[in-house]
């Protein structure tokens, strides 16, 4: 009896060790996440309202009132309504003035990711093997409005980063016009609980930057009016928790963020994307393509067939360049199927679905950027966000590189999704159904690759920003590129040619910076 | 066989209670092997669904057509005593989905290794009454590609289970099993470093696979000569997100499932062929699967003396506990 419990104990001990030995790294769960800070910024760009806007005329069209001055009992009496709400911050609040004093360009960059991963949905077909349309007049029905492909969120991102930086030029004007310090070096019993900064308070860069981030993206994210109204709140009442403006500054920072948002989503409103989805015109569009002598065009692989995405969006209004320069900077035809070209390109997608290595699936994993992801202009502007931040670029920077860099994303984009319609080339699997993917079959055309062209365009820009990274951010572009090969949803020469055109395109862009005024 | 997306791992002792009809024991069954008798096992089974909840939505995907798996599990049980037995069991999985261009997946899946023992067992009314339980973990032994669902092998999660299992024998050969289990899954890393979770925008690669419970009840008979049940089974992911509207399903999901299943063994001197019928019926997060499998087990004596092939709680005749 005494023998046959120690040897129960002994069994009950080698399962707990068992158990413990695996538990042991299996047990904590949580995720380890970066948190960017808020750190001091390295500029003032104290002429930085002088410097070429993107929609208004130039930082002086739009006029702020004119602010107490600093003296003024009216001022005093905004000092003292500051130190209140600072002083009676909750811990929360004090987290939320860290979080957004990380960056306000950064942080609505970050919001518009999130929203283009949530939408980034194609719609399911109906029972009758049609496909149903987002409906923006009711965006939370599903298929929700929008569907944020890759095209629409270039755009997007275009819209809302031109909005920040002509918001911010304007900002940037008034402040040095005015010249109202920091509410901390106004009253010394006031402690920021951000970086000190020597840029004049007011306008609040931080209320224009989640004005006219709020009012872009609840035009663009109609559904979301909730979600952007509580952030545009929380991000300007965080400014006041952390001693950083007085009510006026974030005032006349709400009241000008407006003023440009509307002029950015009048310009939305005519650039040309309500004809994008026209599928009513799409087989004239094919009609047009035969009739210059092309053949063997596209058609949706989907069951049941979907109609193309945007088919139009390559007439969407550019932002560096004109509609003429956007047909000279269209690439010569690929070679024609049954060309030794083209059976060399069609037999390395064979080669690839038989042995695709691990490290290729790894690569076409790691950029694939697909449904329910941010797309590839927002794994670009992710790391535009990381190169800003590490950079410790002040938000008229920030905006400047993030605008610079999205125009020449939607640029490419539409320059792409020109080629992709005019050429209207079929997709590897379509030519062979024998060639098996490592990430879904996009359903438009092939040639060029629009990671491709991204891509490049978007590594083009920020190597000029940030040219100490050049060889790191042309190696990203070009494994972006690669991966589409390795995925075997492109053809080489779709993905060769996609990476020189969004080079050559997003030189338009660097032209504009070089000239924009900044000396940057 | 009613893997939800014909993805195994961390749900593998899902797959050997669907679909093994071990005549020897299985992590979840009331059997042993007695002391010194080594059970091999190849087991093949099949699954395939059209029909998926996506979240509690139930619905096919004409782009996937017929999302199938296969595989090939090797395994073995050994006797260290009558009282504890090892269980080691590792398969060859292929997927493959019909009307798709993705590339279905094959390789090497995910090692188990249980450690199993008897605490209790007793004669009572007319019959024996056993307890079991059962130590397992599970580590993932290829670099297969797991953020691939559905077509992925597996879900590259190391898991750490624990289970108790009740069964009592009747001296008529008729039997009932019921058995509860806990699983613990590791967090994986993916190739991608952002991704959708709850809605919310996660920049990591570092994934979070939702523990699971599960829990099977069986009634049926079984003697030296053969063995046959049917089963339901109930398992649910304990945290996790839904799959999200007309996407791919995600190894966040709470993937839940109740199966049916039907399990039969001959054996035939020291062989045994085994079969398995199984139909999920109910789910959340999984296809609704349906699925077989076959097998053919080999017991042989390592080490101590006596019958080997009669594992111990075979026997028509209760054993009572001396």
């Amino acid at each position: 009896m005494k023998k046959t419990l120690s040897k129960q104990f002994a069994a009950g001990r080698v399962l707990t060790a068992f158990l413990i030995l695996f538990l042991g790294n299996a047990c904590d769960k949580s995720l380890d996440l970066a948190e960017l800070q808020p750190q001091a910024r390295a500029t003032t760009d104290n002429t930085g309202g002088t410097w070429k806007t993107y929609l208004l005329a130039s930082g002086n069209e739009l006029a702020v009132a004119q602010p107490q001055a600093v003296g003024s009992p009216a001022y005093q009496a905004e000092l003292q309504a500051l130190k209140t709400a600072q002083a009676q911050a909750t811990g929360a609040q004090k987290a939320a003035a860290r979080y957004w004093g990380a960056g306000a360009v950064l942080r609505w960059n970050e919001i518009a990711r999130e929203l283009a991963a949530q939408y980034n949905v194609p719609p399911n077909n109906n029972p009758d093997g049609t496909y149903p349309l987002p409906d923006a007049a009711n965006p939370m029905l599903r298929p929700r409005f929008p569907f944020a492909n890759p095209p629409y969120a270039a755009r997007v991102f275009a819209l809302l980063s031109v909005a920040q930086y002509d918001a911010l030029v304007t900002t940037w004007n008034h402040k040095f016009k005015h010249n109202r310090p920091a509410p901390s070096k106004s009253d010394a019993s006031i402690q920021s609980l951000l970086p000190a900064s020597d840029l004049p308070s007011y306008p609040s860069e931080d209320a224009v930057v989640a004005a006219a981030s709020r009012e872009v993206l609840k035009f663009l994210f109609p559904g979301e009016v909730e979600l952007l109204t509580q952030k545009a709140d929380e991000h300007k009442n965080s400014r006041f928790w952390a001693g950083a403006n007085v009510k006026s500054d974030v005032d006349a920072g709400e009241e000008l963020g407006k003023l440009v948002a509307q002029k950015v989503i009048a310009f939305a409103k005519t650039d040309l994307m309500g004809k994008a989805n026209a599928q009513v015109d799409f087989p004239k569009m094919k009609e047009s393509a035969t009739a210059r002598g092309l053949n063997n065009l596209w058609s949706s692989q989907d069951i049941p067939a979907r109609p193309p995405m945007l088919p139009f969006y390559g007439n969407v209004k550019t932002w560096n360049f004109d509609q003429k320069t956007r047909d000279a900077l269209r690439p010569p035809a690929p070679p024609a199927m049954g060309t030794p070209e083209f059976e060399k390109d069609l037999n390395e997608m064979r080669d690839i679905t038989k042995n695709r290595t691990r490290e290729q699936f790894r690569i076409v994993s790691f950029w694939a950027d697909g449904v329910g992801t941010y797309t590839p202009p927002g794994h670009w502007n992710r790391k535009a966000a990381e190169l800003i931040h590490a950079g410790n670029l002040n938000e008229l920077r920030a905006a400047r590189v993030m605008a610079l860099t999205n125009t020449a994303i939607m640029d490419a984009g539409v320059c792409c999704w020109d080629t992709k319609f005019y050429y209207l080339t079929q997709r590897p699997s379509q030519v062979d159904g024998s060639i098996k993917t490592a990430t879904g079959l996009p359903n438009f055309p092939g040639y060029t690759s629009g990671h491709s062209t991204f891509s490049a365009a978007a590594a083009t820009v920020l190597s000029y920003s940030f040219p100490d990274k050049r060889a790191e951010l042309e190696a990203m572009a070009k494994q972006a590129s690669d991966s589409r090969i390795f995925g075997a949803i492109h053809f080489r020469v779709d993905c060769e040619v996609g990476l020189r055109c969004g080079k050559q395109i997003a030189e338009y862009a660097v032209t504009r910076g070089k000239a924009d005024g900044s000396g940057l | 066989m009613r893997h939800p997306f014909s993805s195994l791992s961390g749900l593998f002792v899902f797959l050997i209670a669907a679909t093994l009809p071990l005549r020897a024991q299985t992590p979840t069954d009331g059997l042993m092997m007695s002391k010194g008798a080594f059970c091999a096992a190849a087991v093949y089974s099949g699954s395939q669904w059209k029909e998926y909840w996506e979240g509690t939505n139930f619905r096919s995907s004409p782009n996937l057509g017929t999302v199938s798996n296969q595989n090939i599990m090797l395994m073995g049980a050994l006797g260290i005593t009558d009282r504890l037995n090892a269980i080691v069991a590792l398969p060859y999985v292929k997927t493959n989905a019909s009307a798709s261009y993705l590339a279905g997946q094959r390789g090497f899946q995910d090692v188990s290794v249980w450690l199993k023992y008897r605490v209790v067992k007793q004669a009572i009314l007319s019959g024996t009454f056993s307890t079991f339980v059962t130590g397992g973990v599970s580590a993932p032994t290829t670099n297969y590609v797991a953020d691939f669902l559905p077509l992925s092998i597996g879900m590259r999660s190391k898991t750490a289970s624990a289970r108790l299992i009740a069964d009592y024998h009747h001296k008529s050969g008729l039997y009932v099993t019921a058995q509860a289990g806990y699983t613990r899954r590791s967090n994986v890393r993916i190739d991608r470093d952002s991704y959708l979770f709850d809605n919310r925008l996660y920049y990591t690669n570092e994934v979070q696979v939702p523990d699971m419970a599960d829990g099977t009840a069986r009634l049926g008979f079984r003697n030296a000569r053969f063995q046959t049940d049917v089963w339901i089974d109930r398992f649910a992911g304990l945290s996790g997100d839904d799959i999200r509207y007309n996407e791919m399903p995600f190894l966040t999901n709470a993937m839940k499932a109740t199966t049916l299943g039907w399990y039969g063994r001959y054996n035939i001197k020291d062989f045994s062929v085994t079969g398995g019928l199984s139909r999920v019926v109910a789910g959340r997060n999984v296809g609704q699967g349906t699925g077989f499998s076959v097998g053919v087990l080999y017991a042989f004596r390592v080490f101590g003396h006596g019958e080997c092939r009669k594992p111990t709680g075979m026997a028509a005749e209760p054993e009572p506990e001396k």
